[in-house]
């Protein structure tokens, strides 16, 4: 018996669609059920974040970094402002950068919570959404109590932090990092233990070590296809070489360990805060920088590990007080090259797992 | 000593290339005409003991009187780190496309292509990314207007006297 092939239908999913994370559009190009092309179209969240940086001074462009990454909204505005502290030669005090810690992991804790409860919503799992999107509430709340606001919370300055975080911080945090274990158990028992997660996830979309190393893939998404790669040890930025902490490493290069190892992430960026607690230093949380941050004349690079992958800023400065240039190594914008080669041959409910365990924030993709 | 084997390395390209090696930041920078960027990307690609053989990111720049194309290069199994820069000619911006040295390129050309109207030659599909396709100039140029086209009409017309 032949198999006929039928007339090639085409599907457009999204900008407005509830699995495509925000304004993401992607033409799916269908054989029967099959996926035979797809083709990512992007730029409907597209700011001009670059050009808006150039008319603006080095202070000022940190509120929109809180724009790109806006669910770890404190690491982006790390990377920004390590980049230009490097630049400028700016040493910050001790417990600037033990706070800078603190939040920036309880940042990568929020952002995975995240990721794990999106890819449970795209499998139709709505009591892990919740599960997971309760608990991130408890870290708003002390973004919150620390900056007033829960998003974008604008935490960091040029030379140090915007404020010392409240007395009853410190008991919030305490108590969040207690109830952590119980919470990773019941992500795993509602969802990554579920056997229709299992079957819709494992073995689907599989990028392998070649191909991720090919493609300048970064993050969680590389290091589940088995690299032993994080900047964090990589090339330590910030205190992070103080810290004691793994890097967890996946080798399954599918759907499932790409989320899963998010949840491993989470135990490490425990870990991590729990060592900043118990070693950080009284004093002052901001260095001596001139009112007018002008930089020499020079260029550089600097890339922070952002939960999703590498952020990077390339700054190339003039000696006024505006950058010459200002660009933005975008994460997820290079990770989501693998989705029109990995999903090719898969079905049309498998593409959604495949994009949702990319994590793709559309604010950071389209800049 | 890590660094030094580089350096050498990267020297030996230099010559290879009639490229200029300079650092920045503890960071060496490859600076070649358009004509070598293939071969100095497959070089750095090929180092013995040191590979830059990781495409980290790939950006345009406009200096005014030409553009460059920076690659950032790095490995994911040792420190080594590089920087190539192609300088290209602002009248006729065209360059190797890196596409076959690493697939991950693909949206990055076509980002610099959207915002400097760089054209990398033998790109798979160099369209625009974020802009939409029928979009008039490269909106990161030096030359290019901020203001909305009503605007820019009403400032040209003031200037040209209507």
């Amino acid at each position: 018996m032949s198999i006929e092939k039928t007339e090639e239908l085409i599907l457009n999913m999204g900008p407005q669609h509830p699995s495509m994370h925000g304004l993401f559009r992607m033409v799916v190009h269908l054989e029967g059920e099959t996926i035979t092309h797809i083709d990512p179209k992007l730029g409907y969240l597209h700011r001009g974040m670059e050009k808006l940086a150039e008319s603006r001074t080095y202070s000022q462009f940190i509120p929109y970094t809180d724009r790109l990454d806006y669910l770890a909204s404190p690491h982006n505005n790390w990377a920004y402002v390590q980049t230009v502290e490097k630049l400028m030669g700016v040493e910050i005090p001790e417990r600037a950068e033990y706070l800078r810690i603190i939040f920036g992991e309880l940042a990568r804790i929020a952002s995975h919570q995240v990721c794990i409860a999106s890819t449970a919503l795209d499998m139709a799992g709505w009591s892990a959404w919740s599960y997971a999107f309760r608990d991130r509430e408890r870290i708003c709340d002390m973004y919150e109590m620390t900056a007033g606001s829960r998003l974008t919370v604008n935490i960091m300055r040029i030379g140090g932090m915007i404020a010392e975080p409240p007395e009853e911080f410190w008991p919030a945090l305490r108590s969040f990092l207690d109830d952590t274990p119980e919470m990773l158990e019941e992500y795993y028992g509602i969802f990554f233990g579920n056997e229709i997660a299992m079957g819709r996830l494992k073995n689907v979309g599989i990028l392998t070590k070649e191909m991720a190393e090919n493609l300048s893939i970064t993050g969680p998404v590389l290091r589940a296809s088995g690299v032993d790669y994080d900047v964090r040890k990589a090339e330590p930025y910030s205190i992070y070489d103080r810290f004691d902490f793994n890097v967890p490493v996946r080798t399954g290069c599918d759907s499932y360990d790409r989320t899963i190892i998010r949840l491993d992430e989470i135990v490490e960026s425990i870990k991590i805060i729990k060592q900043a607690l118990r070693d950080i230093p009284d004093g002052p949380i901001m260095a001596k920088v001139p009112k007018v941050i002008k930089p020499p004349v020079g260029e550089v690079y600097h890339r922070v590990e952002n939960p999703k992958g590498e952020l990077g800023f390339y700054i190339v400065s003039d000696g006024t007080t505006k950058p010459s240039r200002l660009r933005i190594r975008p994460a997820t914008f290079i990770n989501l090259q693998m989705l029109s080669i990995v999903a090719k041959g898969w079905k049309i409910q498998d593409v959604v797992a495949i994009f949702a365990t990319l994590d793709a924030v559309l604010g950071e993709v389209d800049k | 000593m890590e660094n030094n084997v580089l350096n050498r390395y990267v020297d030996e390209l230099a010559t290879r290339v009639n490229g200029v090696v300079e650092e920045s930041f503890g960071v060496l920078m490859l600076k070649v005409q358009a004509p070598y960027i293939i071969e100095a990307l497959t070089g750095a690609k090929n180092f013995p003991d040191v590979p830059c053989d990781f495409l980290h990111d790939l950006c345009g720049m406009d200096y005014g009187d030409h553009f460059e194309v920076v690659y950032q290069l790095s490995s994911l199994h040792g420190p080594q780190r590089l920087r190539v820069k192609a300088s290209i000619d602002r009248e006729n911006p065209v360059v190797d496309s890196a596409t076959r040295i690493w697939e991950g390129a693909n949206f990055l050309e076509r980002e610099a292509y959207d915002m400097f109207g760089i054209i990398f030659k033998g790109h798979p599909n160099l369209k625009r990314i974020y802009m939409w396709d029928d979009f008039e100039g490269h909106p990161l140029r030096k030359d290019y207007v901020t203001e909305p086209i009503e605007v820019r009409n009403v400032v040209r017309k003031r200037k040209e006297g209507e």
